[in-house]
Parts: structure tokens; C-alpha cells; sequence
């Protein structure tokens, strides 16, 4: 009870605010969730640009001891949630393959920023050889990602960013505007040109999420004009309050909502079982980001037709061999591709990050092939 | 004297001992470098945790304060980059919204005599939604090198905002145990009633201390801004959480009447030593997590205990 008093309150004391602010301010243009970084839209067809390097702008690490096993620590957002059991299991699959490399994952019980930076202090002073992480903001984990830097300690990101000079490398699993493409065209094939929808996402601070929003809101812009955004509502990443969000949409717009998109893995199940319980099926197209085994029912029960999203297990995996090359010095500043093992040879854009690939379309015919 | 502290007596065992075992599985541990860190990491929980032992002291609690240093994080930046108000001056203004804050629960625990767990249960939704309001999903960053010091800048040798954690842990101790500002707290505590006929000024005090709780929790934000460089309508989530763990760890009765600063300042210790060195030890988070719930019961179940034997 309390709980979801804390955390349905400050979501209406949120909205309160917002609507005052907008009274203020009514010049304002509708607020949709991105964040204020300027936009690539891809091109509409199918055409790619392949990627450029860049010149490297991550970070260097100074005095890094030589030693007979490299003992590495993953951090991710959090521990306990799917998503990061499978970039770990990725983890520990590179670890098993790769010579004298020790890796264990541990990280707060919840997405804190705060716990998450003295986890990693806390590591440092232990005196690991390099550190992978999953950043829950990208400036304030960057002083403590530098001081590990300084010590001597190799370190790689994956899945979401830091400030690029507060490490090494950063495995990307997705481009932001590739990302922000696939998800327009399946949600355009599914609700028309010129359909409505709207979004659930997980926090407005949640640095991924506004980026994929602001990605999407320029990919519209440009691709389908005549679509119309209609609402975006934060629910945190928690069940309950993503179904009772994407409830209160459907109330709301009624017959004036063709599709929802969720923006988490746990948004895009919780928005399906919204609908499936209004009993919309058909008539308001679920999709967005999710995980395989978060959606599968409702792809059986063919309340969805697909989810986009990204190997996990592939990204986890990735980021240990690129932390392992990057201590070996087969991975240099400059670098325009690296070996990581049974992904083969993967590409080097913005400098420092490795892409991990194209997005992944999740629908009935693949999602049981994957397990996360 | 033993028999009046016997639980900060107990607990400097515990922490004794948890230091003595925890320095035998690192090496690192008692590394003037770790320790000194530890000071840096512990220094915003440490400054609310300080006026939290006035708060339960007197009988209250305040759940607001998380909130409260997430809403001075994002004015923070909207009165510096949003207004463009000199930092100092913005900072200023910030410690003046926290104490209002800070009054505001006050003022509805006071003269509208809501029991003061409601109170901050609704102001700790109120103070995160405007800061989640305020802040629409943006941070500020680029803080100038100054301000940065203050959360990653040393000064003398230790830590700079250990030094203002220190001044803060004399000025509580001194009030708190040697004014008769504090033996009003600790009567108000004992029993309002009492308090009120025996003519001691209640509802002013216990204005003051809510205000100060307020202080402390935009005090901290500063510090945390400044160490973590970035503003976020999430900071301080759950922050009472670790503030009220150290202080009823510390001996402070939750109904009041009962509570040193020594108390606290122990149980912080304890709890940072746990959570820093059983870390540095290779065990992880959510072991962590348990241990100190673990440690917290026991503590106080052996205090009572022996408090128990004591009076017999």
C-alpha cells in the first residue's frame, strides 16, 4: 500500500507540476520524453550509411600492472532482473573462453546511483584488473569510473554509457536512431501511417529511454508526418504502475488510440496485458522494447505481433572480450574493429564504442529460439 | 555511567569487532586511503542522520528527507543554469527552500497535529513529485572546479566535506547532550505532555527541528551534487531509509525520549565498516544487505538485554 503510494504520488505530484508548467508556459511545444541532444534520423528506405570510426575520444588508463589472472568485476544497473541475468550469463560465457580471466557480477539491489558508484569505489580499493559496467547515469558514475582509470584499472562499458573519457570502451548494443527506426516502421506497418499512439517509458531521467524517445520523435517528423504522439507516461520500470499507466491511456483516448509502445521490458508486457484485459486485442497494436520471455505470451495469444530489442547475452559476452583485447593491446585507440570471439569481427563507431549490431525483431517465429 | 550508555557501549564493541574481523579478510581495509574515502561516501547520510536523532528523539520521524535533498538537487541546478543566479547565491537559496521544506512538515505536524509518520509519508511524495516535475527528465552539468571540491576536493588532508561532517557532529553533540535545547528534546520525547505543563517551549522546538532536518537533507544535496557532478530528481531516493537504520542502530528509541549523538555516530560507523569491508572481503551486495539487517537486531536485542540485567 505504501509503496504504491510513494510511487503512484509523486508520478501525480509530477503530472501536477508539469500541467502548471505548462500553463506557463503554453508557447512550449508538447513534451514527449526525449531528452535535448541533437537527433540523427536514418534515412526512411531501407539505405545504410556505413558506419565511421571516428578518431578514439574514451579514456586512458595509466600504470595498469601486468598479472597472471585478470580479475574483472560487472556492474550493471542492477542485480536480480533478467535483463542484466543475461548480460552476466554473457559474462561469465566470455569468461570461461577467454584465458586467465576471473570475472564475478555484483551490483545494487536497485537501480541507485548512489549504491552503484560506492560498489564500484569499493572495488577499486580491492584492486581488481578492470571493471565492466552499465552506467544508471552517465556524469555522476564518471568521477569514480576515472579514478579507476588513474589506478590502473581497465574499464568497459555496456549497455548504457558514461562520459566517453571516464573509460575505455563502451559496447553499444544498439544505435540509438537504428533503434528509434525499427521500432517507428514495425509501429507504422502495424497502426497505419497516420495512426495514433502513445507511450509508456520507465523514468524521465532514465538516459536510454529519452534518447530513443527524442530518436523517435525526429524519425516521425521526418517519415510519417501524419502520425500523432499523442501522450508519453513514466512508470519506472514497475509492473503494476506500467499496467495502471497504459489502463489509464486506454480509458483516456478510447477509440483515439491506435498503438502503444513501451519503452522497457517491463512497459511493453505490462501495456499488452492492458489491452488483453480491456479486451482490445487487434484494436490497439501493443509493440516497443522487450525481452523475449517478457512478451512470449502475448505473441502466442497473438495480442502482439512483435517486440524489438537486442542480445543481451551477446552484449555481456562482447564487453568482456573487448575489455580482454583492450588489456592485451590487441585493441588499440584508433582501432576500426575487434575480434569478440563467436560474434566475429565487430565495428568501431563514435570513436570508442563497439556496435553490437543491428536490432533484433522478436515475433512468432523466432522469440522461442531465446531464452532471457 | 556504563550503566546509563550501555548500548553505545555495546555497539563500540560490535564495531570493534567488525573492524578487527573485516581487517583480517583485506588488506586494503584499514588503509588510510579506504577509510578516508569511506568518510567522503558516508558524509550525506551522516549530516541528515545527525539532526534524524533530534527528530526521533522527540518522539517524530521525517521520511521526507530523501525527497527533500532530491528537490534541493534540482533547484540546485534550476536556480544556477535555470535563473542564472550566481552559484553561491543559488546554493544560499537552496539551503533556504530545504529549511522551509523542512518547516512546512513541521508546521502540519505541529498546528494540524498530524502524527508526524503521515505527515512526511505525504511530504516524501510531494517534495519527489515536484522535483520530478521541476526537473522534466533534464540534468545540469558543468559545474565549476570549485563546487566540485566541496564533494571531491580534500582540504588539509581529509576529505572537504568530512570537515564540515565533523563540525556538524560537534555542534549535535554539544547541543544535544550539554543545552538545555536538548534536555527540552529528550523531554518532549519522554513525554509531550509532561513537557508542555512543565511550561518547556514543544511546538517551537519541535518547529526547529524539522526545519534543521530540512537544512541538513539540502546540505547533503549540495555535497552530493558536487560529488557525483550532476543533477537528478532521483537523488536521495530511499535516503531515510539509511539515515533511520543508522540511527535506531545508534540507540535512539523510535518512541522517543532516548538517543545520543555518540549512539549515531556509531552506528554509522558500523554500518558504513560493514558495508565497505565486506565488500573489500568479496562478498557481495545482497549479502551485505542481510548481514546488516542481521546486525541490526542483534544489536539492539543484546542491548536490551543487557540493560535488562543491568537494572536487576
Amino acid at each position: 500500500m505504501t509503496q504504491t503510494l510513494t510511487r503512484t504520488l509523486p508520478c501525480l505530484m509530477g503530472s501536477a507540476a508539469i500541467l502548471a508548467a505548462s500553463f506557463a508556459a503554453p508557447a512550449q511545444a508538447a513534451w514527449t520524453g526525449g531528452d535535448d541532444q541533437p537527433t540523427s534520423p536514418l534515412a526512411c528506405d531501407a539505405s545504410t550509411v556505413a558506419p565511421d570510426a571516428g578518431s578514439y575520444n574514451g579514456g586512458t588508463v595509466t600504470g595498469a600492472q601486468p598479472s597472471d589472472t585478470l580479475r574483472v568485476v560487472d556492474v550493471p544497473k542492477l542485480v536480480g532482473i533478467g535483463y542484466f541475468n543475461a548480460t552476466s550469463a554473457g559474462v561469465a560465457e566470455a569468461a570461461a573462453e577467454l584465458d586467465g580471466v576471473e570475472a564475478t557480477t555484483d551490483g545494487p539491489a536497485q537501480a541507485n546511483i548512489d549504491d552503484q558508484i560506492t560498489l564500484i569505489d569499493n572495488y577499486i580499493t580491492s584492486g581488481v584488473g578492470g571493471i565492466l559496467y552499465a552506467a544508471n547515469d552517465p556524469v555522476a558514475i564518471a568521477p569514480v569510473l576515472r579514478k579507476a582509470l588513474e589506478a590502473g584499472i581497465h574499464v568497459v562499458g555496456y549497455d548504457s554509457d558514461a562520459e566517453p573519457d571516464a573509460r575505455q570502451w563502451f559496447v553499444n548494443p544498439a544505435q540509438f536512431n537504428g533503434v528509434a527506426k525499427t521500432l517507428m516502421d514495425e509501429l507504422a506497418q502495424q497502426i497505419g501511417a497516420d495512426g495514433s499512439f502513445a507511450i509508456v517509458t520507465s523514468t524521465f531521467t532514465t538516459p536510454n529511454q529519452a534518447r530513443w524517445i527524442a530518436e523517435m520523435d525526429a524519425y516521425q517528423a521526418k517519415c510519417y508526418p501524419e502520425m500523432e504522439w499523442l501522450e508519453t507516461v513514466e512508470a519506472q520500470e514497475d509492473n503494476i504502475l506500467s499496467f495502471n499507466q497504459a489502463m489509464t491511456l486506454i480509458n483516456k483516448y478510447g477509440e483515439d488510440m491506435d498503438g502503444l509502445v513501451g519503452m522497457t521490458s517491463v512497459a511493453t508486457p505490462a501495456a499488452a496485458e492492458a489491452v488483453t484485459q480491456a479486451d482490445l486485442c487487434g484494436e490497439v497494436s501493443v509493440m516497443g522494447l522487450a525481452t523475449p520471455n517478457a512478451i512470449r505470451p502475448y505473441i502466442k495469444s497473438g495480442c502482439m505481433e512483435d517486440a524489438v530489442l537486442w542480445n543481451p547475452v551477446d552484449m555481456g559476452y562482447a564487453a568482456l572480450h573487448v575489455l580482454k583485447a583492450a588489456v592485451d593491446g590487441t585493441l588499440e585507440p584508433g582501432a576500426a574493429e575487434v575480434e569478440a570471439g563467436r560474434l566475429g569481427t565487430l565495428q568501431i563507431i563514435n570513436g570508442s564504442e563497439v556496435l553490437l549490431g543491428a536490432p533484433t525483431v522478436f515475433n512468432a517465429e523466432n522469440v522461442d529460439d531465446f531464452d532471457f | 555511567m556504563l550503566r546509563r550508555h550501555t548500548h553505545e557501549a555495546v555497539l563500540a564493541l560490535v564495531t570493534l569487532l567488525a573492524i578487527l574481523v573485516l581487517s583480517l579478510q583485506s588488506d586494503q581495509f584499514l588503509s588510510v586511503a579506504n577509510l578516508l574515502n569511506q568518510g567522503r561516501l558516508m558524509t550525506e547520510v551522516a549530516l541528515v542522520a545527525l539532526v534524524m536523532t533530534f527528530v526521533i528523539a522527540s518522539g517524530g520521524i521525517d521520511l521526507s528527507v530523501g525527497s527533500i535533498m532530491g528537490l534541493s538537487a534540482i533547484l540546485l541546478g534550476t536556480f544556477w543554469d535555470g535563473f542564472g543566479l550566481p552559484l553561491p547565491l543559488a546554493m544560499l537559496a537552496v539551503l533556504v527552500v530545504g529549511t522551509v521544506c523542512g518547516l512546512f512538515n513541521g508546521i502540519i505536524i505541529v498546528h494540524f497535529g498530524m502524527p508526524p509518520l503521515i505527515a512526511t509519508l505525504g511530504t516524501l511524495a510531494l517534495y519527489r513529485g515536484l522535483a520530478e516535475g521541476i526537473s522534466q527528465a533534464r540534468s545540469v552539468r558543468g559545474w565549476p572546479e570549485w563546487f566540485a571540491r566541496l564533494g571531491q576536493g580534500d582540504w588539509l588532508g581529509l576529505p572537504v566535506q568530512v570537515w564540515i561532517l565533523l563540525a556538524a557532529l560537534a555542534l549535535a553533540g554539544a547541543i544535544l547532550g550539554f543545552t538545555r535545547w536538548g534536555r527540552t528534546v529528550y523531554a518532549i520525547g519522554a513525554s509531550e505532555t509532561a513537557a508542555r505543563f512543565s511550561g518547556l517551549p514543544v511546538d517551537a522546538t519541535k518547529l526547529a527541528i524539522y526545519a534543521v532536518s530540512g537544512f541538513a537533507s539540502a546540505l547533503a544535496a549540495l555535497i552530493f551534487v558536487a560529488r557525483v557532478s550532476t543533477t537528478r530528481s532521483d537523488m536521495g531516493t530511499g535516503l531515510e531509509l539509511d539515515v533511520i537504520t543508522a540511527v535506531v542502530l545508534g540507540g535512539t528509541s523510535i518512541f522517543g525520549g532516548r538517543g545520543t549523538i555518540l549512539g549515531t555516530a556509531l552506528g554509522l560507523i558500523l554500518v558504513q565498516v560493514l558495508e565497505n569491508g565486506l565488500s573489500l572481503a568479496g562478498v557481495k551486495g545482497d549479502g551485505t544487505i542481510v548481514l546488516i539487517g542481521v546486525v541490526l537486531i542483534a544489536t539492539l536485542l543484546v542491548s536490551t538485554l543487557t540493560e535488562r540485567r543491568a537494572r536487576a
